[in-house]
């Protein structure tokens, strides 16, 4: 009897190991022949039905992106499955680790300077009929054109303009420093009247904030006040890690009047959350944010319908632009279903999907055939600075990779008070050289 | 038995007995808590009971569960599936190997055991790296895909959890007499019918033992999973969900803790239910490990 | 019967054939570049064809050495692909500039001397060292005393003992956000005149930590003592209490000495797992913080030594340097593991 029981048991623990290794061939079987068949033609792979894969790095976008992937479906009969990781961080780590594990999707979102991590592993779009519509496709001088620009995106010192109205500050004069101190001197002695906790929403935290201080604020020391395509800064700054030490003073004094005006709550331990929805609520006149910020502030309960605009960092007299421009490009991977994902992209370019882009995900577009425009109210703000020719471009995603995690804490130790401004431009300084030379 | 201590000593020990349990729970308490709570009143007040409602506490749960980086159902689903998968087979092929351990006196079985103890040192930092590309590599030589798939994690929790297994099991195998199996043999069992037999149900309550601390270990583990299966693959572990879903810069502080509320649970739960058992498999390990 | 041993025979040598069989044309598939689905499992029922086939083989002479075989093959072969063969290949990695995926150059030793001139690394070796030294210390006097609590006759003990342990049921990912939840909102909130949370500050931070880790462990630990206090004989201490000996004399001069196995055992496993402490530290600080250290500004202020090599290869790309990292780390954790052994040996040998 007992040997039975045993022989049973037996039985059933050699029938679940085989069905643990069945489930994994039956799932290969799914995904494999795909893979087969587009090493070696495009043409069945359409025809198999698991479709191509986009890997999105911008979570609040999922839904719209999901909806694009439908009216895709919808038009052409082809599947595109989306795949989104949280924090644009994450992505790239993630992704190293996908490849790692023959798991690459045929479209995935990288930042200009990570090509290199993926050096003949990007098809080259050279030649595709979009790229005549657009100014913003990622260009590498040895593979080619590689990426597809999704989107624009702006930042600069973002404006509640009901708040600025009110006391009576123009945003169009803040082009130097002189104004900025007297406009936040202003602000500030008129907070209570206003109903601002603090001048300033800006949040140096470095644990979970830091691509917004190392990136995207330390992006205007790089680009601000320069033309798009003008490189001195970031080609400096890829030479071994210099910086500026004059320009360098100019920004900490800057970044010293926004510790100072803005809100302590925020300023060392807050959140993206914290911050977003301190905007919306209208207790900061300025936060530290791009126009990413749009769908979190409209959908805020304290939101009352006032305009935003983008201000300059004037850390320099004569500073007048803002950083505009793809952050990030759609790039598509060699060894995938190459011509699947280019048709996907062209697609993605055209009348029906960029309706989606614009109009659902409020996302700006790229492309100068695109005839919607978002309704970002930040879009006018942006739309005039373009048109005035008054953008700077992205080149703080060329500095060398992980950059942000370091000095995204010398901006933390200002913040606190550990860091005077000599201090910070000569720990700025350092810290960069020593990420540079490892 | 001896000098009964005062009333006052007592009490104060009560006391401090309380207080100390107040702390050690008081983490649990607030996730239960402000997974009832919107963000607003977590800000305003992150301790009191502002608030709480049962409706909210569903509104988050459905945010959670229904969560494209979370999908807890499905996570907990492979975390269960894997669990009870790398225990059922580390119990069966452990014991296996522990017992030709222990009757097969000869150079090879030495040198088997003791490569199986002394790796029972090396950190998972030094294996980590190269075993991904190993698997990597295998998987693409047989054909199934050990990455981020399930007999891909469960063949490599037998291969990590092997070690210990076999050296707890081997310590109890050491102990019944061989006696037991020489007078089956006598019988006319066949070696393989002596095992299963005589030693396997004589086995129960070591297997208890390496079953609990194992199963303690492979529910909870974050760096192989997350190696191994990755943030986005189809395939997640719990721990991997909500880091998944944690990591992402949204932080809605009710959401995080509700997804931390819904990963505690089930190990509360199992607890509650076989406290007795999880204590002293607990211990069990720790004085022999 | 020979029928039967006949009809066996066949059998087994059906089943042994036809597995070789299954598994050269899968591997030949293999070779052969078709990416076929079938591939695996063709392989699978290959290998289970002639482990049956072995089985079955009708020899007497064999038969035990072959059911050997089979018993040891599962584990074994598990334990070979992911423990033994990526340790070496691990080893060989970390003298090259592997990336991960390939590598072209072998570089000697240049990984393994360029990790101590890197003040990062330099920082996290220490921070770990603190760590262990201090959750050594901290996570044992602790877990004696709640030890000392709960072997004491109070009402509801069982209570007591089963809400100390909870904490150790739960990951350390899920235990890390929940702490972080409570530094930067709770604990703010409870003591105003903080100016931000503590796991702002790197010396705050790594005090955070600690704090974690000892909630979480020492209710494991307690459970250990009081294993330990129970085995001292309740005879002895009558003797002591007749002898009217004080409940401190008691404690020092009999139950600690008496106990000592059971302190060399909780002092190891909290070394180790503090050595090896990983998920809390990556989900409660991520390992920021910043510090003079070495005359540098260094920004992993509570890294600590795992997180530092997952980073250092993960994050930023340098899989043959974190494996290099990896070996010290494997070293100076087999060096106190075999410290560990020999005081304990000698210990026993007091005893």
């Amino acid at each position: 009897m007992k040997k039975k029981l045993l022989a049973v048991a037996l039985v059933a623990a050699m029938a679940a190991s085989l069905m643990a290794c069945g489930g994994g061939s039956s799932s290969t079987s799914s995904s494999a022949p795909a893979e087969g068949e587009a090493t070696e033609a495009a043409a069945p792979a359409a025809a198999s039905g698991e479709g191509i894969r986009l890997l999105n790095g911008k979570p609040e976008i999922h839904d719209q992106l999901m909806a694009l992937a439908a009216k895709y479906k919808e038009e052409t009969g082809k599947v595109v499955n989306i795949e989104t990781i949280g924090g644009d961080t994450n992505a790239s780590d993630e992704l190293k680790k996908m490849y790692q594990a023959d798991n690459m999707p045929d479209i995935f979102v990288i930042e200009a300077n990570q090509a290199a991590n993926w050096d003949g592993l990007l098809a080259d779009l050279t030649g595709e009929a979009w790229t005549n519509d657009t100014d913003y496709e990622l260009v590498d001088a040895k593979m080619g054109t590689i990426g597809f620009p999704y989107t624009v995106e702006a930042t600069a010192l973002a404006y509640n303009a009901e708040i600025l109205e009110k006391a009576g500050v123009d945003p169009a004069t803040l082009t130097s420093p002189a104004a900025w101190q007297a406009a936040v001197e202003k602000i500030d002695g008129m907070k209570a009247d206003l109903g601002l906790t603090a001048v300033f929403g800006w949040c140096a935290e470095p644990a979970n904030l830091g691509w917004s201080s190392g990136t995207h604020v330390f992006a205007q020391y790089l680009d601000a006040g320069l033309a798009q395509d003008d490189t001195t800064y970031i080609d400096m700054l890829n030479d071994g890690g210099k910086i500026d030490e004059a320009r360098m003073t100019n920004f900490a004094a800057f970044i010293g009047m926004m510790n100072k005006y803005s809100d302590p709550d925020l300023l060392v331990d807050g959140t993206y959350d914290d911050q977003v929805a301190g905007f919306a609520a209208g207790k900061y006149a300025f936060v530290t944010q791009g126009n990413w910020i749009n769908g979190a502030v409209i959908g805020s309960p304290d939101y009352t319908g006032w305009k935003m605009g983008f201000a300059p960092y004037a850390f320099e007299d004569g500073i007048d632009t803002i950083i505009a421009g793809p952050p990030s490009f759609w790039t598509v991977y060699s060894e995938g279903k190459v011509d699947d994902a280019k048709a996907f992209l062209q697609w993605v370019s055209d009348d029906s999907a960029q309706d989606i882009l614009v109009n659902q995900a409020n996302l700006i577009s790229p492309f100068n055939d695109c005839k919607y425009t978002a309704a970002d109210p930040f879009a006018e703000s942006i739309m005039g600075y373009m048109a005035a020719g008054k953008t700077s471009g992205w080149h703080t995603m060329l500095k060398k990779d992980g950059l942000q995690n370091k000095t995204c804490q010398v901006f933390a130790e200002y913040a606190k008070g550990t860091l005077d401004q000599a201090q910070f431009v000569s720990t700025m300084a350092q810290v960069i050289a020593s990420y540079y030379n490892q | 038995m001896h000098r009964k201590e005062p009333t006052s000593r007592v009490v104060i020990k009560f006391v401090i007995a309380i207080i100390i349990a107040i702390y050690v729970l008081f983490p649990f308490a607030l996730v239960v808590i402000n997974s009832c709570k919107q963000t607003a009143d977590i800000t305003a007040n992150p301790i009191g009971l502002n608030g709480v409602s049962i409706g909210q506490l569903m509104r988050n749960l459905s945010d959670v569960i229904n969560n494209s980086n979370f999908l807890f159902w499905q996570a907990f689903g492979y975390s269960v599936l894997i669990t009870i998968l790398s225990l059922v087979l580390l119990a069966l092929f452990g014991s296996m190997t522990a017992w030709v351990i222990c009757r097969n006196k000869t150079k090879w079985a030495t040198l088997i055991y003791f490569t199986f103890i002394a790796s029972m040192i090396i950190p998972f930092q030094v294996v980590m790296l190269p075993l991904i590309s190993t698997f990597r590599d295998v998987g693409k030589f047989i054909g199934i895909p050990m990455l981020q798939s399930v007999p891909g994690i469960v063949f490599a929790y037998l291969g990590f959890g092997g070690a210990m297994t076999v050296f707890i099991l081997t310590g109890f195998i050491k102990g019944i007499p061989y006696d037991l199996e020489e007078a089956a043999s006598i019988d006319g069992c066949r070696p393989e019918q002596v095992f299963f037999k005589v030693i396997f149900p004589l086995l129960t309550p070591v297997i208890t033992t390496v079953t609990i601390l194992n199963g303690m270990w492979i529910w909870n583990d974050y760096l192989l999973p997350s190696m191994m299966l990755g943030q986005n693959g189809k395939v997640k572990t719990l721990p991997v969900a909500v880091q998944a879903f944690v990591g992402s810069y949204v932080k809605q502080w009710n959401l995080i803790l509700t997804a931390a509320l819904l990963a505690i649970i089930p190990m509360v739960v199992l607890f509650l239910f076989a406290q007795k058992q999880i204590m002293e498999g607990m211990i069990e390990g720790a004085v022999k490990g | 019967m020979n029928e039967a041993s006949g009809s066996k025979k066949m059998l087994s040598l059906i089943c042994l054939i036809g597995g070789v069989v299954l598994l050269i044309w899968s591997l030949a598939l293999d070779f052969m570049g078709t990416k076929a689905g079938y591939r695996g499992a063709l392989l699978v029922i290959g290998i289970i064809g002639i482990i049956v086939g072995m089985y079955l083989l009708p020899t007497l002479k064999y038969h035990r050495t072959l059911i050997y075989v089979i018993f040891l093959f599962p584990l074994l072969f598990a334990f070979v692909v992911t423990v033994i063969i990526p340790l070496f290949l691990g080893l060989f990695y970390s003298f090259t500039n592997w990336n991960g995926i390939r590598y072209t150059e072998f570089v000697g030793l240049a990984n393994y001397t360029r990790m101590f001139k890197q003040p990062s690394f330099l920082w996290s070796i220490l921070l770990t060292t603190l760590f262990v030294v201090f959750n050594m210390i901290l996570v044992n006097l602790v877990a004696f005393l709640l030890a000392l609590l709960c072997t004491s006759k109070l009402k509801g003990m069982g209570f007591f003992r089963a809400s100390y342990f909870l904490p150790n049921l739960i990951g350390g990912i899920v235990l890390g956000y929940i702490w972080q939840f409570i530094f930067s909102n709770v604990v703010t909130q409870i003591f105003k005149g903080m100016k931000y949370s503590m796991l702002a500050d790197t010396k705050t931070a790594f005090i955070a930590i600690i704090i974690v880790y000892v909630w979480q462990y020492a209710g494991y630990i307690m459970l250990i003592y009081i294993t330990g206090l129970n085995t001292v004989p309740g005879d002895v201490l009558e003797a002591a209490n007749i002898d009217g000996a004080n409940a401190m004399q008691t404690l020092f001069q009999i139950k600690i000495p008496m106990i000592a196995p059971t302190i060399t055992i909780c002092t190891f496993l909290t070394l180790t797992s503090a050595f090896k402490q990983f998920d809390v530290n990556l989900s409660l600080t991520n390992g920021t913080g910043s510090l003079m250290f070495m005359g540098e500004f260094l920004t992993n202020g509570t890294q600590m030594l795992a997180l530092n090599i997952y980073n250092t290869a993960v994050v930023e790309n340098e899989y043959a340097f974190g494996q290099a990292k990896a070996f010290l780390f494997f070293v100076i954790l087999a060096c106190v593991s075999i410290a560990q052994v020999r005081i304990s040996n000698s210990k026993e040998v007091e005893l």
